[in-house]
């Protein structure tokens, strides 16, 4: 009897060692590790109908363990119920994937959108550039043609006033390669060896300074003139003097300075002889050279 | 006594009732077989945790196949049913990579567009 106790106890620890070997297999543990894990994360929301697969075959595999233990139904169902959580998972994921695409694509489209409408308004931008050009281009021609017309108006102007000039005032006016040459004999502006003016030059003077003011496109060129009577450097220096008091006249009487020049060449260039007296007179002279301005 | 010798000789009818009632699981076959073939044709070579998946599922139908062979159709057709899983979830995992590679190119090309919008490259056809 003594005996038979401990071999009644021994048989309970048995038993309860036969419940502690049925423990659950290693399939059974992960498939539960990987519902837990889908569970807890994105499926739930974005792949429900795969986590519920899962769940069912977890269930299927604990029933499975409940019924016979660690059968081989049960590790086979377990690791199904394994595979279908991490199955779950990767559906979520590639749930997630394709919202990032659907969210890069419309972000795309957005910039491409945005990158055209720039492109338009460049575009807009360097049509209307191109019709101001335009215009500006048209305003330019017009100008030209009034610019010309003016000009030549001007011009008109310019030679009438010249041709009264010469006819009532009795001055010599040629054209010559170098421009109009206006004569004015020195006798009529100055006395002799002098180049104040005579009280009678001004009126000879100021027509001539009213045509000139009409030449605004041209330089003007006056030049004072000897015959050879006298030293040469005292000649040069006469005329000189004569050839800056005429254009101070001019200044004075409305013809641009910055467009006058004063020169005086002594008895360099005669236009007569200087051994009779008629060719002193004539080669004592002032001479206004008009000259075109240089086309820009 | 003639009561056990009865019990005694239903033993072997009733095992060969039991292997009787489990036939070659030739539709599971079949099933994991098709799964094996779709996870290839979706390309599950290039990725490797698929390809994992794929042998998996190889090495169970083979197995499947010699539990078969030996007469153990119920312990095969359950082995199939982990042959499927396998190559299903070799799927979805070739399906996954797919969609992150085509994520990440339109997110490159919506970055592209955004920094350099002089050079805007063509939508990408998917």
């Amino acid at each position: 009897m003594t005996i038979r106790i401990p071999l009644l106890g021994s048989t309970a620890v048995l038993v309860v060692a036969g419940c502690a070997a049925s423990q659950a297999p290693k399939e059974l543990v992960d498939a539960r590790a990987a519902y837990a894990r889908a569970s807890a994360g994105e499926s739930a929301q974005l792949s429900p109908a795969a986590l519920h697969d899962a769940r069912v075959a977890l269930d299927a595999a604990e029933t499975s363990f409940s019924n016979d233990g660690d059968s081989t139904t049960t590790r086979d169902e377990a690791y199904v119920a394994a595979r279908k959580a991490q199955l779950a998972e990767v559906l979520a994921a590639t749930e997630i994937a394709k919202r990032d695409q659907e969210v890069a694509k419309n972000q795309a489209d957005a910039a491409r959108k945005q990158n055209a409408e720039a492109t338009r308004g460049q575009l807009a931008q360097a049509k209307e550039q191109l019709a101001t050009a335009e215009q500006n281009l048209q305003q330019a021609d017009r100008d030209l043609v009034k610019e010309r017309e003016a000009r030549a108006a001007a011009e008109k102007k310019a030679r009438e006033a010249l041709d009264r000039l010469s006819v009532a005032n009795a001055l010599a006016v040629k054209d010559e390669p170098r421009g109009t040459v206006i004569t004015v004999p020195s006798g009529v502006l100055f006395a002799s060896g002098k180049a104040d003016l005579l009280p009678g030059a001004r009126a000879r003077l100021e027509p001539v300074a009213e045509a000139l003011s009409h030449e605004q496109d041209h330089k003007i060129l006056i030049e004072g003139h000897t015959d050879s009577q006298g030293s040469d450097a005292s000649n040069l220096e006469l005329s000189q003097l004569r050839a800056q008091t005429v254009r101070d006249f001019f200044a004075a009487h409305g013809v641009p300075a910055d467009h006058m020049t004063a020169n005086g060449l002594g008895e360099a260039r005669p236009v007569a002889d200087n051994a009779t007296a008629e060719g002193r007179a004539n080669n004592r002279r002032v001479e206004i050279v008009i000259q075109p301005i240089e086309k820009r | 006594m003639a009561q056990f010798k009865r019990v005694w000789l239903l033993w072997p009818v009733l095992g060969v009732g039991a292997c009787a009632s489990a036939p070659p699981p030739v539709e599971r076959m079949a099933s994991a077989e098709a799964a094996v073939r779709a996870a290839r044709e979706v390309g599950s070579d290039r990725v490797p945790s698929a390809e994992l998946q794929v042998k998996l599922a190889e090495e169970e139908i083979q197995k499947a196949r010699a539990l078969s062979n030996d007469g153990d159709n119920r312990e095969a057709e359950t082995m199939l049913l982990r042959a499927s899983a396998d190559a299903e979830l070799a799927v979805a995992l070739a399906r996954e990579d797919q969609q992150k590679v085509a994520a990440q190119r339109a997110l490159d090309q919506a970055n592209e567009l955004r920094s350099s919008p002089d050079r805007a490259p063509q939508e990408d056809v998917k």
